[in-house]
C-alpha cells in the first residue's frame, strides 16, 4: 500500500504531489548511474535507500520536496558517496 | 597593434569567456542525465558533441555579427571614445564578475534568476536528441551574453583593427580558446572521467575561476587603455 504524504514542491510554488515510491526510485537510479554505476548496483541501492525514506515518512502528513532530497541522500551517501554528491548537486548545479 | 599582440588579446579574451560557466554547468547535467537514463556512453558523448557544437557556432555568429556591427559604425577607425567605452564596460563587468557571478551557497549556482536555472535544468534533463543538445549549446552562451558582451566586445573591436587576411584567424582565435573549457568536460566525460569528479573540481575552484574571469577582464581592460587610449592621446600631443 502507498503512503499518503502530499510532497511541497518549491516552497509551495508548483503546488503538493502524492509521494511515489518508483519516481524516488527512478531519481536514485539515475543518480548512481550517472557516476557510472553498474545497473544492478544501481537498482539495490535505490531499493534499500527508497525503503529508508519509506521508513522516515511515516506518520508525516506533509513534508517539503527539499526535506525529502535531503533524507534520500543523507541515506544514499552511506551506500555510495559520489551518487549522493551528484544527487544533492541537482538544483545547485546551475 | 601589431598581428602577435592582437592574436595574444583575442586568446586572452577567449580565456576570459571560457570561465564563464553556465555553458560547462549545462553540459555536466546533459552528461548526467543521458548516463542517469541509461543510454550508451556513446549517446552520451554523441550529445555532448552536438552541445559543444551548438555552442561553438553560436560564439561564432555573435562574434562575427558583433564585428560585422562595428566595421560598419567604424568605417575608418576606431575612436579613443569609443575605446574607453568598451574599457568601461570591461572593467564594471569584471567587478560585478567578484561581486555576484557565484551565489554564496553550496554548488556550482550562478547569478542566472532561479526558474531560468530551474527552466535549462529542466531541458538538460529532457534533451533527448542530438538537435535539442545543439540548440542548448546555443541557448547556453547567449543566457551569458550579459558577462560576454565585454569581451566579445572587446575581441571585435581588435579583430576590425587587424588586417583583413587576418580577421578570420582572429575570429577563429578568440573561438578556439572560448570553447577550451567545454572541450576539457567532453574530453573528460569522453574518456570515461565520472560526472562528479567534474562537478566537484567546479566546486572547489568556483571561487578561483571567479577571480580569474574578473581579473583577466580588468587586466585586459587596462592593457587596451594603455595601449588604444592613453599612447595615442601621449603621441597626438608629441605630434
Amino acid at each position: 500500500m502507498g503512503l499518503a504524504v502530499d510532497i511541497v514542491k518549491h516552497n509551495r510554488l508548483k503546488g503538493h504531489e502524492q509521494f511515489s515510491r518508483d519516481k524516488l526510485h527512478a531519481s536514485i537510479v539515475a543518480a548512481c548511474l550517472s557516476v557510472r554505476t553498474p545497473v544492478g548496483q544501481a537498482e539495490s541501492i535505490a531499493h534499500a535507500v527508497s525503503n529508508s525514506v519509506v521508513d522516515w515518512l511515516e506518520n508525516k502528513p506533509e513534508v517539503t520536496s527539499q526535506d525529502l532530497r535531503e533524507v534520500a541522500s543523507k541515506h544514499l551517501e552511506s551506500h555510495h558517496p559520489e551518487a549522493a554528491y551528484i544527487y544533492r548537486q541537482y538544483r545547485i548545479t546551475i | 597593434m601589431d598581428i602577435i599582440s592582437s592574436l595574444s588579446i583575442l586568446a586572452l579574451a577567449g580565456l576570459i569567456h571560457a570561465s564563464f560557466q553556465l555553458s560547462v554547468s549545462v553540459l555536466t547535467l546533459v552528461n548526467g542525465h543521458a548516463l542517469g537514463a541509461k543510454h550508451s556512453q556513446q549517446r552520451a558523448l554523441r550529445l555532448s558533441t552536438s552541445f559543444v557544437v551548438g555552442a561553438t557556432i553560436m560564439t561564432l555568429l555573435l562574434l562575427s555579427t558583433l564585428s560585422l556591427i562595428l566595421l560598419s559604425v567604424f568605417v575608418y577607425e576606431i575612436p579613443a571614445v569609443a575605446w574607453s567605452a568598451v574599457c568601461g564596460l570591461m572593467f564594471s563587468v569584471g567587478v560585478a564578475i567578484w561581486i555576484f557571478y557565484y551565489r554564496r551557497s553550496e554548488g556550482t549556482s550562478t547569478w542566472v534568476p532561479r526558474p531560468v536555472a530551474a527552466y535549462l535544468t529542466g531541458r538538460t534533463k529532457s534533451t533527448k536528441s542530438s538537435i535539442e543538445a545543439f540548440a542548448l549549446g546555443m541557448v547556453s552562451i547567449f543566457g551569458e551574453l550579459i558577462f560576454i558582451i565585454a569581451p566579445l566586445l572587446a575581441a571585435s573591436m581588435v579583430i576590425i583593427n587587424m588586417p583583413a587576411s587576418w580577421q578570420l584567424a582572429g575570429i577563429a582565435t578568440y573561438t578556439i580558446f572560448s570553447i577550451l573549457s567545454l572541450v576539457i568536460v567532453w574530453v573528460s566525460i569522453g574518456s570515461g572521467h565520472r560526472v562528479s569528479k567534474i562537478q566537484k573540481w567546479r566546486e572547489q575552484n568556483k571561487y578561483f575561476l571567479q577571480f580569474i574571469a574578473g581579473g583577466g577582464l580588468i587586466v585586459m581592460c587596462f592593457y587596451l587603455y594603455t595601449y588604444e587610449v592613453l599612447s595615442s592621446a601621449v603621441l597626438i600631443g608629441g605630434y
